[in-house]
């Protein structure tokens, strides 16, 4: 009898055991998480269209233009930089010292060439200096 | 991601632009639009070998080719020279033995973006490298055949890209020189076949020079025109831009730099660097499970001797395992079998020295362009209980 007793006490504490532990099993294993992206910003490029002739071609590089901080002197600064390069070689840049900034437009029309009045490059460093800096960009 | 890294350094091991697509490319990192410039993200570094369509991209000016006719391109050896020669495509395959090389091409600012204080410029994680094998034709048979006269001092390299600006400013053509007795001239390669196929244009198709050993601003792309120069090149490419300190490591000051008091000169040769590459510290690791540390090094100044793995913070370092052996210039391969023991963030180090006995250092770099990075790279990993 005695052994009996002990037998279903076992079997319970037991059963009790193995069901917890389940249960906590259960709980340490996540499943089906998902969670809504979005589709279609970079596309799959359709295969190119050959020739077997000399000439070898690539399609359109593709563009993809920076947003520049809203403010007074953007015009100005999107249409002169443009002439050369993307504005992206402006957002790309790390927040840099006002000092920098002023160089870099120096250095891009007495180097360079770039032909911009003394007037728009007073505008158009007083404009990146109101918004690429360390103290005035923003994320 | 966020938009821009900075004031500080880059925390990232690549730049933290989104994936674009461009022509002949999978999704690359994008850096500019306008001209283009496309960094490899860190998963492609994987093999000693980077795939063609993964292969970084840096151009200078925005007129880059879109297409080339090899009814009328050239290569045309020019200027100082006594019998002025130009090639087909067809005649540099057929006339000239095949000549092949496994080769580093590292942008000279990869990098940029770990300076302290941050400089402008393209603002490169580690990705604006890439390893492929490259085959052609010797520059020095294409010199010999147009016979350069005496007097003659520099060779220079001009491509198909130009840009908006006037003549005589750099924004308008991009030009490269050698002084003519180099030794480096000796081992350049006129590269028609990256890892075994036409180059893609981004990377200069039809023909690209190949510089073992030297940063990639000397390889350029679509080159069309080697020039023999009777003076120094002065142009803005040579004799302002990708200028490095004379110093060791090519290391100087903003104050020193602002004092007008350090010597530069034109970049060069491409200092030991080594990269941890898998696993990238994005997942966790189990703790008492052996994981393979995989990762890859190379040195313009000739071989990679050893690559060692430090796993307590730089006070002791152990030997990495080589992979296969591609050539001096080539990236090599490494692994190490690395069981980290207990629960907690686990910081792993790799250092490279190369045959002339250059190694790694844990000391920044610092000058004006933002090149020649090349401290000793780290990589955070966290480890999990694994019972």
């Amino acid at each position: 009898m005695q052994l009996v007793k002990r037998y279903f006490a076992l079997l319970f504490g037991g059963s009790l055991v193995i069901v917890l532990a389940a249960g906590l099993l259960f709980a340490q294993v996540k499943r089906g998480n998902y969670a809504p992206a979005t589709l279609g910003q970079l596309q799959q490029p359709p295969p190119a269209t050959l020739t077997d002739d000399s000439v070898y071609q690539v399609s359109a590089y593709q563009l993809y233009p920076a947003e520049l901080e809203e403010g007074e002197g953007r015009a100005e600064t999107e249409s002169f930089c443009s002439l050369c390069h993307g504005t992206r070689y402006i957002t790309m840049q790390p927040p840099l010292p006002a000092a920098a900034w002023e160089a870099e437009v120096t250095k891009m029309r007495k180097t360079l060439g770039a032909p911009i009045s003394d007037e728009s490059a007073a505008l158009i460093v007083k404009y990146l200096q109101a918004h690429y800096t360390p103290d005035t960009r923003k994320q | 991601m966020p938009s821009f890294t900075g004031p500080g350094a880059n925390p990232y091991w690549n730049s933290v632009g989104p994936y674009v697509s461009q022509p002949q490319k999978s999704p690359l990192l994008l850096l500019t639009d306008r001209g283009v410039q496309l960094e490899t993200p860190r998963s492609y570094f994987q093999t000693a070998f980077t795939p063609n369509h993964a292969f970084y991209v840096r151009w200078h000016l925005e007129g880059i080719p879109n297409a080339v006719d090899l009814k009328t391109w050239r290569l045309h050896v020019e200027g100082n020279v006594a019998q002025p020669v130009s090639y087909s495509l067809a005649d540099l395959i057929r006339k000239f033995p095949a000549e092949s090389i496994a080769a580093v091409n590292q942008c000279s600012g990869n990098s940029r973006s770990r300076l302290e204080p941050r400089v402008p410029g393209g603002q490169w994680g580690n990705g604006a490298m890439g390893n492929a094998r490259w085959t052609g034709v010797r520059l020095r048979e294409l010199l010999h055949a147009a016979a350069p006269k005496t007097g003659s001092l520099q060779i220079q390299f001009q491509g198909l890209e130009s840009g908006a600006g006037s003549e005589g400013y750099g924004s308008h053509f991009f030009l490269k020189s050698f002084d003519l007795g180099d030794p480096v001239l000796d081992e350049c390669i006129v590269a028609y076949a990256m890892n075994g196929e036409p180059l893609p244009m981004l990377n200069g198709f039809p023909v690209r020079l190949v510089v073992p050993g030297y940063f990639a601003t000397y390889w350029m792309k679509c080159l069309t025109w080697i020039r023999v120069l009777d003076k120094t090149d002065d142009n803005f490419w040579m004799k302002t831009a990708y200028r490095i300190p004379d110093t060791p490591r090519g290391n100087t000051t903003p104050g020193d730099v602002k004092a007008g008091t350090v010597k530069m000169i034109p970049i060069n040769r491409m200092p030991v660097r080594s990269f941890l590459i898998s696993p990238d510290g994005d997942a966790k690791i189990p703790a008492g499970m052996p994981v393979q540390v995989r990762g890859i090094a190379f040195s313009g100044f000739g071989g990679v001797a050893k690559v060692e793995v430090s796993t307590d913070g730089l006070k002791t370092w152990q030997l990495a395992r080589f992979g296969e052996d591609f050539g001096r210039y080539s990236f090599r391969t490494w692994e190490f079998t690395w069981t980290p023991k207990a629960p907690g963030r686990n910081t792993l180090a790799v250092r490279a020295s190369d045959s002339a006995g250059n190694t790694q250092p844990d000391q920044p770099v610092w000058n004006p362009g933002g090149y020649l990075w090349n401290r000793i790279e780290r990589q955070d990993y966290f480890v999990g209980a694994a019972e």
